[in-house]
C-alpha cells in the first residue's frame, strides 16, 4: 500500500510539472473556442489592408501622394464584446506603414489642445520654438464601417459568422471610393463523450 | 500491484507523450525549383504532399501583388497552416507580424489558390510557409 502512495505522489508531481508558461508565435492559428480572437482581427486587417491597396482607382489616388485619412468607430452589431478599436489600429498601422496614406487621430484632439494651449500660454516655452495652433491638416477620406454577427446552435454544434465591413467615403463629396469585407466562420463541436 | 503500477505508469506515459513537442528541422531544399523558391517548411511530411503551381506576380501601382496555387498530392485531406512572408532586395523580411497563419482544409487532390499583396513598395519576392 505504501508504494501506492509512493507512485501517487510521483505521479501528481509530474503532471504539475507538465504545467509551463510559454511564449508563443503571436500570429499562429488560435481556436480556442468559437468567440472572436486575435487570428480572426489579424485575418480581418490583412484582408481590408490588401483589397484597400491593390483597388484601382485607390492605386490612382494614392500613386503621386499620401492622402489624409481618420478612423471613425467601427459599429460593433454582433453579441459579443469585441475591441474593434483593435482592429482599426492595426489596419490604421498597416496604412501608414505601406506608405499610401497618413492619418490623424480623432482621439487625442483634446490632449494636443491642451498641450499646445501650454505651448501658447504658460510662458514655459521659447515663443520661436512652440507649435502654433490653427496649422493641422484636415482629413480627405474617413474609414468606417460595421461587424456582424450570426450564431446558431443546436445541442452539439455551434457556428459562428463573423461579417466585417470596412468603407472608406470621401469626406467632402460623400462618395465612398471603397467598400472591403471580410467573411469568417467558425464552428465548433462536442466530441461524443460530451467534452 | 502489477496491477497498480501499470494503472499508475500508463497516464504518465501518456501525459509525457503529450507535453513533449515534436522538434522539426529544417528540410533541405529540393532540386524542384519552383517549389523550392516559393514554398517553404520546417514539416518534411507536410512539404512533401503540398506542390506549388503557377507563382505570380503583378504589381498595383508600386506594391507587389502575389498569387500561387496550392496543391494537394495527397489522395487524403490536409489541414494545416499557410502564411505569406515578403522580403525585400537585401533578403530582409518585411513586417514578419504582418500577417496571421491562415488555417486551411485541402480535400485530397485539390487546388488553392493564394493571393497575398506586398506590405509596402520594398517588397521584391515572397514565399509561402506552409505548417501543421
Amino acid at each position: 500500500m505504501k508504494k501506492v502512495w509512493i507512485f501517487a505522489l510521483l505521479a501528481v508531481a509530474m503532471l504539475s510539472g507538465c504545467q509551463s508558461v510559454q511564449y508563443g508565435d503571436a500570429t499562429a492559428s488560435e481556436t480556442v473556442n468559437t468567440d472572436f480572437g486575435s487570428t480572426d482581427l489579424q485575418m480581418i486587417a490583412a484582408k481590408m489592408v490588401d483589397d484597400l491597396l491593390v483597388f484601382p482607382p485607390i492605386v490612382q489616388i494614392t500613386a503621386q501622394r499620401r492622402p489624409i485619412a481618420f478612423v471613425d468607430r467601427i459599429k460593433n452589431k454582433t453579441t459579443e464584446h469585441i475591441d474593434l478599436e483593435s482592429v482599426t489600429d492595426t489596419i490604421e498601422s498597416k496604412l501608414i506603414n505601406s506608405g499610401k496614406f497618413r492619418f490623424v487621430d480623432m482621439s487625442v484632439v483634446e490632449r494636443v489642445r491642451q498641450q499646445l494651449e501650454y505651448q501658447r500660454d504658460s510662458g514655459m516655452v521659447d515663443d520661436q520654438q512652440a507649435m502654433v495652433m490653427g496649422r493641422q491638416v484636415g482629413a480627405e477620406y474617413m474609414l468606417y464601417g460595421n461587424m456582424s454577427s450570426i450564431v446558431k446552435r443546436d445541442s452539439s454544434t455551434k457556428d459562428v459568422y463573423y461579417k466585417f465591413t470596412l468603407k472608406l467615403m470621401h469626406l467632402e463629396t460623400g462618395i465612398i471610393e471603397w467598400s472591403g469585407e471580410k467573411e469568417i466562420r467558425k464552428s465548433k463541436s462536442r466530441g461524443w463523450i460530451g467534452l | 500491484m502489477k496491477k497498480w503500477l501499470v494503472l499508475l505508469l500508463l497516464p504518465l506515459v501518456l501525459v509525457f507523450t503529450g507535453c513533449s513537442s515534436s522538434n522539426m528541422s529544417a528540410i533541405e531544399e529540393q532540386d524542384d525549383g519552383t517549389r523550392a523558391t516559393y514554398l517553404k517548411s520546417n514539416n518534411s511530411l507536410l512539404y512533401s504532399r503540398l506542390g506549388i503551381r503557377d507563382p505570380k506576380m503583378t504589381m498595383a501601382g508600386d506594391l507587389m501583388r502575389a498569387q500561387a496555387t496550392l496543391e494537394n498530392r495527397w489522395k487524403f485531406k490536409l489541414d494545416f497552416q499557410y502564411k505569406v512572408k515578403w522580403f525585400n532586395a537585401d533578403g530582409f523580411e518585411i513586417a514578419p507580424e504582418g500577417r496571421p497563419w491562415t488555417t486551411v482544409v485541402m480535400p485530397g487532390r485539390t487546388q488553392l489558390n493564394v493571393q497575398a499583396s506586398a506590405p509596402n513598395p520594398t517588397a521584391t519576392r515572397f514565399e509561402i510557409w506552409v505548417q501543421e
